[in-house]
């Protein structure tokens, strides 16, 4: 796919703002537990790593259900849930390789980050810009420059 | 409102008991959370005269309306019970993430009562509470305890005393986790009387949206507003720390016990330079857009090792003004004061007052043990340590300022103090404002957080005649777009003669703040400039579904503000408490007193602008009938 989250953890303050904005969309309820997104906090370093879904190429998550519930779509790439589908058997829960894949206790159905259909809104209300969405040539783009400006003496 | 789950979380230590109740419609209502839950709920359940350090004391904590939401600075939450310290209302207000637990747990207060037999700790897992015993974490400090309930208590947020809370310190803080707290007041003590040594709590719940899509639409309306603040980068880069280089200019910082107003030097000790200098990461607390925390690893030197989220104007100017430490050793003073549990701004000016009886030769080298002087780091840390653990004349000073004057002769003159708790950073010698006024109308005592001009200017400082204005010095788009109702702003603030008049601000600032503290959101100025009753409104209304005006949420600040100040009168507090240390009075800053007269009158007048008797400063019948407290009050 050519969109895509990119994370700089170096930019993340910890405010959890995407959290509580990903359940508010996607839900109607503020809740971290509901997020799609969320951010693993080393207060001791005043590190703080916001993780969501990978989007992988050959999604475990997708292997691993049972019922068709998961599918990636060929074009886009994203990788969705459908709900109807699904039986709860919480095996794309086991098999995500990051902690992505999550589980509604309340409704019984599992569920991932779905890109809110392409304007994902935890980079909208992100406002240190460690949460951007942009063409991996984009990013990777401004991620080599930031490594030459380090490397050049300065002007 | 349908949509509203919060439930009140009661625990009775002396009995185990753990309760849910509902929150009725009318607190809600009337009282928003927050602040306004805890003045409601300690002025109709605490016994008049109640021990502070006793059973009857009751210590809650609640979260604020808007806490759990993406609203921005939407993390704050309201500890409050009678204060060891004042003998009033005690209260304080502390970010981080301990109130979105505490809210997704499904609870918008925590009601704690009586007193457990042993040491125990609260853990609340959703509706799962359970008291447990505190065995060995007794007499830990506090760091190690939350590395280790952390591990136990995987997710939660951890509420808890050091050793001051243990040793009923009268200025023990409460700690939020490793690097925040509820620092004024002594509310520590009150936890470590209840023999309770911490509080972990985790959420997975949440609470469903009256209106998610309007809700949203109100985090970036509020978003935006902040970030349009004309402070709002100068405090994303350098935090509350943008008013210490202005006030140290005016002479008017806590310098070597308020004798000094400034400091050679200052600005590299503790101005924005230390930022640049020791600071790295900027670490925000939930749903925060400034993040003025700043992450400070000191790498070497004699502290090299420490590690601390800090850098605030609070312990800058406790240490490194009142006590006259370097930037290092403010940053270790920091550390010592998270890790033992005590309020900074009450330590700092206890350690400033016994180095001043020191100077003056009322304590001695026998007293103490080792000579004192401002800035000797190493002396003023070894006496921290003997206050914390009361030994020797450290059990004289660990009941504060006011307590420990009565003690030595000729000593009340250099207990910096207002109804019991000392005064932070500023000396209204050298600033008169509405902020510094606002120390003195405090409910919780000699204390600069509930009273700030959302419009402060620091590019002026003069002091008119009757002491009852203050330089506006802002364009009339600043004027315009405050969210202050026309009548009180054209009152407020004079645009022709480019003033703020003093008295009828503070009323503002203190509701405003009230507010605030109401409903969670962050006093930071970027915030006091730009985000005021409407969007508030519409955020509360979008998440709890009550419709309110503007002019309802002001009320029910004022109604809360009221309702404390009849707490207080209730537990005997008298006119004559809301009056500065002498020394303001007498002893000169860079040439200049306080007139006591003038300070009387403009009290007079802020106490007729509240609808309070002129004299002693008792609620009018009319106001409490306004306010609907007339009932309650009889």
């Amino acid at each position: 796919m050519d969109k895509l989250i990119f994370i700089d953890h170096e930019k993340c303050v910890g405010c959890a703002t995407c959290e509580m904005v990903c359940s508010l969309v996607h839900e109607g309820i503020c809740s971290p537990s509901l997020s799609r997104i969320r951010v693993v906090r080393y207060p001791t370093r005043a590190l703080n790593v916001p993780i969501t879904c990978a989007f992988c190429e050959f999604p475990p998550c997708v292997s691993v259900c049972p019922s068709g519930a998961i599918t990636k779509n060929a074009q886009s790439g994203e990788v969705t849930i459908n709900s109807l589908l699904c039986i709860g058997c919480r095996q794309c829960v086991q098999a995500c390789p990051f902690g992505h894949a999550n589980f509604n206790f309340a409704q019984g159905t599992a569920f991932k980050c779905d890109l809110c259909g392409g304007n994902p809104q935890c980079v909208e209300y992100c406002w240190t810009g460690a949460l951007q969405y942009l063409p991996l040539e984009r990013a990777l783009g401004e991620k080599r420059e930031a490594v030459a400006r380090s490397i050049l003496p300065q002007a | 409102m349908k949509d509203y789950s919060g439930k009140i979380l009661e625990i009775d230590l002396s009995h185990g008991l753990i309760r849910f109740k509902d929150i009725e419609p009318q607190l809600l209502r009337q009282y928003l959370g927050g602040i306004g839950f805890n003045a409601r709920i300690l002025y109709e359940q605490m016994p008049a005269g109640a021990d502070p350090l006793g059973e009857d004391n009751i210590l809650v904590f609640s979260a604020g309306t808007l806490v759990g939401t993406p609203f921005p600075t939407a993390s704050r939450t309201e500890a409050s019970a009678k204060s060891p310290l004042s003998g009033g209302f005690g209260t304080s207000n502390s970010g981080a993430f301990f109130g979105l637990q505490l809210k997704t747990a499904g609870f918008d207060a925590l009601v704690i009562k009586g007193k457990s037999p042993d040491p125990v700790y609260i853990a609340i897992n959703d509706e799962d509470v359970q008291i447990l015993a505190a065995g060995s974490l007794w007499g830990k400090e506090c760091w190690e305890c939350v590395d280790y309930l952390e591990k136990k208590h995987f997710g939660s947020e951890i509420a808890l005393i050091g050793h001051g809370g243990e040793n009923l310190l009268r200025f023990a803080s409460i700690e939020n986790g490793r690097y925040d707290g509820w620092g004024r007041t002594g509310l520590g003590a009150v936890m470590g009387s209840k023999n309770l040594k911490a509080i972990t709590v985790k959420g997975t719940k949440g609470r469903k949206a009256h209106d998610p899509v309007a809700l949203l639409k109100a985090v970036k309306d509020g978003q935006q507003l902040i970030k349009s603040a004309s402070s709002y980068l100068a405090f994303t880069e350098y935090g509350t720390l943008n008013a210490s280089i202005p006030y140290s200019k005016f002479k008017a910082i806590s310098a070597h016990n308020f004798t000094k107003g400034t400091l050679p030097g200052w600005k590299d000790i503790g101005g924005r330079p230390i930022v640049d200098k020791y600071g790295s990461r900027h670490v925000a607390c939930q749903s925060c857009i400034i993040a003025c925390g700043h992450w400070v690893e000191l790498t070497e030197g004699k502290y090299a090792g420490v590690k601390v989220k800090d850098l605030e104007i609070t312990p800058v100017m406790s240490f490194g003004a009142t006590v006259g430490l370097d930037t290092e050793a403010i940053i270790k003073a920091s550390e010592l004061c998270q890790r033992y549990g005590v309020d900074m701004v009450s330590v700092g000016g206890v350690l400033g007052f016994a180095i001043e009886l020191y100077k003056q030769g009322i304590i001695s080298k026998e007293d103490i043990g080792f000579e004192l002087e401002f800035g000797d780091d190493e002396a003023a840390f070894k006496l921290l340590h003997m206050i914390i653990n009361r030994e020797g004349i450290g059990d004289i000073l660990a009941e504060g300022t006011k307590r420990a004057a009565e003690r030595f002769a000729q000593a009340d003159r250099y207990a910096i103090q207002i109804k019991g708790m000392e005064i932070p950073m500023i000396d209204p010698r050298g600033r008169w404002s509405t902020w510094t006024l606002g120390m003195l109308t405090n409910l919780r005592g000699g204390d600069h957080l509930r009273c700030r001009n959302p419009v402060e200017n620091l590019r002026f400082n003069e002091r008119d005649e009757e002491y009852s204005k203050e330089r506006f010095g802002f364009k009339q788009s600043m004027y315009d777009q405050l969210d202050i109702p026309e009548e009180v702003k054209r009152k407020a603030i004079d645009l022709e003669q480019d003033t703020t008049d003093i008295p009828e601000m503070s009323k503002w600032a203190e509701d405003l703040i009230n507010l605030y503290n109401s409903v969670g959101i962050c006093i930071r100025p970027p915030v006091m400039e730009k985000v005021g009753p409407t969007i508030i409104a519409e955020a509360c209304r979008a998440f709890i579904g009550i419709e309110f005006t503007p002019a309802d949420l002001m009320e029910s600040a004022e109604r809360t503000w009221n309702l404390i100040k009849l707490f207080n009168l209730r537990e005997g507090e008298k006119v004559e408490a809301s009056k500065f240390p002498r020394r303001f009075y007498e002893e000169e800053l860079d040439g200049k007193v306080l007139d006591e007269a003038k300070v009387q009158k403009v009290l007079e007048k802020y106490y007729q602008v509240r609808g309070w008797d002129s004299k002693t400063g008792r609620p009018e019948k009319d106001t409490l009938k306004r306010l609907q407290l007339d009932q309650l009050s009889e």
